[in-house]
């Protein structure tokens, strides 16, 4: 039953319209005016809208994903329109979710905002006088879009010639792709309209590298035609027997678990590779392959399984739980970058390229790092970050954040009931993975607190949400 | 809550007696001492194991790294009329003109007439080397071993993993290892001293993101906010109105566990609600700092935290520290010309700030300020940046430091020259291990322990860089 559930609920999701974008909710809501050209403001509202209340909740799960992995961050984008940039990138990053990931790799390349953040926007041949091609762009998509520093095998381990790790590919190959990276830029950009923004990047033969260019075995000769080049070097990536393992993995990291088997890899990378109809990376067959796994639905008792939940999402996941409303649709939750007072993370605020943590980011000092295991979302997690979420949840809890409000109107039955109140949000918010020692804690508190007037309720109702999840046996999804 | 310095003063009394034994994890130990007494935290106790060296005076290093690889061609420049004319026909667009830079005249001039210049933005390091505060280190960079030109492309020596790749030599110049590595030089420094301090939470202290350079086999980085440590607010007070739920939050976010993950978050926790009772009441009583820093450069802010750091020494019964800060944004592979200027700026006035800090608490002498960054960048331009690089020029400030001098090898400034490995990258004649070898010596490692600080150092010359006095 609950695997024939999770399946429709899977084809439900995916099967889902998308709601309104976030390029028309930035422009019905007054975002888009020139006032606003050189800062960010409603991104961070129709992001939190998205996040928190809109329907297709998998495919807002997975187009955050892929924000992690294909980063770009309005830290990096000093260009007008900016706002709208960031939004349309999101847009396509959600267009994309249960699309073919080709489909996705050009329209990110092809992105204002990516083309923005890694510099191929404008980027133009060598001059003949010691300027040459911009690389960024050329070295990132391997390194982190596509298939990454080291040859892997298919079920995401790397490959040894004498013991050592074989490169994926060379300074030679970032120069050749850095050349076919020549001659786009802003189609029909314009001061007084965004549209710019929205439109994938436009092609100019007299900036692009008439050279040859090699790269990755591939050898384009001299003149060929600069759009055909591109399409050749994104085949030539994406067709790379890396990018299953590499972005599959990545996938299960941000989805599932830190530390998946060498087979669950090698299972989801197999879907890439073919979604069964002979069609190579599809992305409902990843994500499938992902969520229904059966390590990602058999809970494990070893003591370096799970993920530790990064900070945004246990945001998500409490409006989520609680129906969170937001009256006049602003959905003002804001930057919640800072690492003292909010989550010390938010959402394409990445201080880089690198996301905010790494996939193979290994916590010092733990028994996780001797047993050669990886724990990305400690990355982000320090004194600071460990006080700061507690505090600013405790409010968040009772109080909301902007006029974004929970509704813990249902669990008012309960409320009198300490136990009862915990083995349901236990279940509900951790899947029952605070154990007994914690429920007498949080019940023995929770008991103690007065129940006679509806505020009374709702409040020991705000504390028992708050101390599961503020839980470690919360934080730590098993 | 009371303390006194007399309970500090037995903690200090009683390391030089202790034996060399295995010990206690650092967190564990600090919890077997209680939440409750903080002040008379018993090294005995907690079992704590003598360091390699006893030290009776205050030192503290300092990490400026600047994140995303400073542009070093911008940064310290040609000056001498010749080399900058070939820097700007090199550089075209991207070149600083001369007569905005910020003449060096070193103690020992450079060989063959060359001169060189700070980028104008650096007023305040000007004024540094001048006074004979600050020395310039050139071409520094991970090196395995040292390598020639020859070598680097014949690949007939070990290279560094990953070069050019962000994230990993980020972890290189910091731990010697690429990404995954799960100790760092700073922390390994901080291992050796460990016992010099009354607790050893506060020896290496992160004012920004977590960074391996800070975590050692037993130090652990304890990272802060520039404001201080964030205090958890359900220590003091009721939570929902009820002073139980206020513990019982205390309760669950401290609780051991057999799953690693819980149990690491549950022991940073810990470490943040005993560690903030001790650093705020040490900071409360330090002496109160006159030094202006600018609140809206944010590398300014991290400095000042560790300069009230510096302040609140005593009270807190440090001896030996290291402090890492940062700042980010310096991967200008576009907008060097309107990026470059105002990071520069920030560098220059937040460390200017930092060192007078230093002079007002009388420690200068005793407090080494270093930079670092991923990798230098490419001399050649993309048309408004510049590229990933390897070797590159950093600055190393304080009291003690040898300074109005430049310290390695001066590069040669060309593209397909004795120092390029392409488009002007520079091939490093001075590795990360020799400069840290020179500032943990400084720091009172002696020479026997290096090699534990820096597994490589061993195939590298020592005493290259005399930059103490």
């Amino acid at each position: 039953m609950q695997s024939k559930g999770f399946e429709a609920w899977l084809n439900e999701q995916m099967a889902m319209p998308r709601g309104q974008s976030h390029w028309d909710w930035m422009v019905a809501n007054g975002y888009a005016v020139s006032t606003n050209l050189f800062n960010f403001s409603g991104v961070d509202n129709t992001i939190w809208r998205k996040l928190m209340s809109s329907p297709d909740v998998l495919r807002q799960r997975v187009a955050f994903a892929l924000s992690e992995i294909f980063v770009i961050s309005m830290d990096g984008l000093p260009v007008s329109w900016r706002g709208m940039v960031a939004a349309n990138y999101l847009d396509i990053l959600e267009a994309h979710a249960f699309g073919n990931y080709r489909q996705l790799l050009e329209a990110v390349t092809l992105s204002v905002g990516m083309g923005v953040y890694l510099n191929m926007r404008g980027n133009q041949k060598a001059d003949g006088k010691g300027r040459e091609p911009d690389e960024n762009y050329a070295r990132e998509v391997m390194q982190l879009l596509t298939i990454g520093l080291h040859k892997l095998n298919p079920d995401g381990s790397v490959q040894t010639v004498n013991g050592a790790p074989v490169d994926s590919y060379t300074q030679d190959d970032i120069r050749g792709l850095a050349r076919v990276f020549t001659g786009w830029d802003y189609d029909r950009p314009s001061a007084s309209v965004p549209d710019h923004a929205a439109r994938p990047m436009a092609f100019s033969a007299s900036r692009h590298s008439p050279e040859a260019k090699s790269f990755l075995g591939v050898n384009l000769p001299a003149g060929t035609d600069g759009v055909g080049e591109l399409g050749i070097a994104l085949d030539t990536l994406a067709n790379h027997p890396n990018v299953g393992p590499f972005i599959g993995r990545q996938l299960i990291q941000r989805l599932v678990s830190s530390n998946p088997s060498l087979a669950y890899v090698s299972r989801v990378a197999a879907a890439f590779a073919n979604n069964g109809q002979g069609v190579r990376g599809d992305l409902t067959a990843v994500v499938r392959a992902v969520l229904m796994d059966v390590e990602a639905r058999t809970p494990s008792t070893q003591p370096g399984s799970g993920k530790l939940r990064e900070p945004i999402l246990r945001l998500v996941q409490w409006a989520r739980t609680f129906n969170a409303s937001s009256p006049l649709g602003q959905w003002n939750v804001g930057n919640t970058s800072s690492a003292s007072t909010r989550l010390g993370q938010s959402p394409l605020r990445s201080p880089s390229v690198f996301n905010f943590f790494r996939p193979g980011y290994v916590p010092p000092g733990t028994p996780l790092g001797s047993a050669g295991l990886v724990a990305p979302e400690f990355q982000i997690t320090n004194e600071s970050t460990v006080v700061g979420y507690a505090n600013w949840m405790r409010t968040v809890i009772g109080n909301g954040v902007g006029e974004v409000k929970a509704d813990y109107t249902p669990w008012l039955p309960l409320a009198g009931d300490a136990p009862a109140l915990f083995d349901a949000l236990n279940s509900l918010l951790a899947a029952g993975q605070l154990g007994a020692v914690s429920r007498a804690t949080v019940t023995a508190a929770v008991a103690s607190m007065p129940v006679s007037t509806e505020v009374n309720r709702i409040n020991r109702i705000c504390a028992t949400v708050w101390l599961i999840m503020c839980s470690p046996e919360y934080l730590a999804q098993k | 809550m009371s303390h006194s310095n007399s309970s500090v003063h037995r903690v200090q009394q009683g390391v030089s007696t202790l034996q060399r034994r295995e010990f206690l994890r650092r967190g564990a130990a600090l919890s077997a001492a209680g939440v409750a007494a903080p002040w008379a935290l018993s090294l005995a106790a907690m079992g704590e194991a003598a360091a390699a060296t006893t030290v009776n005076d205050y030192k503290a290093l300092v990490c400026v790294f600047l994140y995303g690889a400073n542009d070093h061609n911008n940064t310290v420049v040609p000056f001498d009329a010749a080399t900058h004319a070939t820097y700007t026909s090199i550089r075209a667009s991207l070149a600083t003109p001369r007569d905005q830079l910020l003449a060096l005249n070193p103690r020992t001039a450079l060989p063959s007439s060359s001169q060189m210049g700070l980028a104008p933005q650096l007023t305040g390091l000007k004024s540094l080397f001048d006074a004979g505060r600050m020395g310039v280190v050139l071409n520094v960079g991970p090196l395995v071993v040292p390598t020639t030109l020859a070598q680097y492309y014949a690949k007939s020596v070990p290279l560094p993993p990953k070069l050019f790749s962000h994230n990993d030599q980020q972890s290189i110049w910091q731990s010697s290892l690429a990404e995954g590595s799960t100790s760092g030089w700073g922390g390994r420094l901080g291992d050796l001293f460990l016992a010099n301090n009354a607790t050893s939470t506060f020896t290496c202290m992160n004012v920004s993101g977590n960074a391996v350079f800070m975590s050692g086999q037993q130090a652990v980085q304890y990272q802060v906010s520039s404001t201080g440590a964030v205090k958890l607010s359900a220590t003091t007070g009721n939570s929902f109105g009820s002073p139980a739920v206020s513990q019982a939050l205390q309760t669950l976010t401290q609780a051991t566990s057999n799953h690693w993950m819980e149990a690491e978050h549950a022991r940073i926790m810990k470490r943040a609600v005993q560690a903030e009772a001790q650093l705020s009441a040490g900071l409360a009583a330090a002496p109160t700092l006159t030094t202006a820093f600018n609140s809206a450069n944010p590398l300014a802010t991290q400095l000042q935290m560790v300069a009230r750091t510096i302040a609140a020494r005593n009270a807190l019964g440090t001896k030996r520290q290291v402090f890492f800060v940062s700042l980010g944004g310096f991967d200008l592979h576009d907008n060097l010309l309107t990026q470059h200027p105002g990071l520069l700026t920030n560098v220059s006035e937040a460390i200017s700030s930092f060192y007078a800090a230093t002079v007002e608490l009388g420690v200068a002498s005793q407090v080494t300020t270093f930079t670092a960054s991923d990798f230098g960048r490419t001399l050649t331009s993309n048309g408004d940046g510049s590229d990933h690089g390897w070797g590159s020029h950093h600055f190393v400030l304080g009291g003690a430091v040898a300074g109005q001098q430049f310290y390695g090898k001066l590069p040669s400034m060309a593209v397909n020259g004795p120092d390029d490995v392409g488009q002007g990258r520079l091939l490093p004649t001075t590795s990360v291990d020799q400069l840290g070898a020179a500032l943990a010596t400084w720091f009172g490692v002696p020479v026997s322990d290096l090699p534990t600080v820096f597994p490589n150092v061993g195939n590298f010359d020592l005493g290259t860089l005399p930059l103490f006095q």
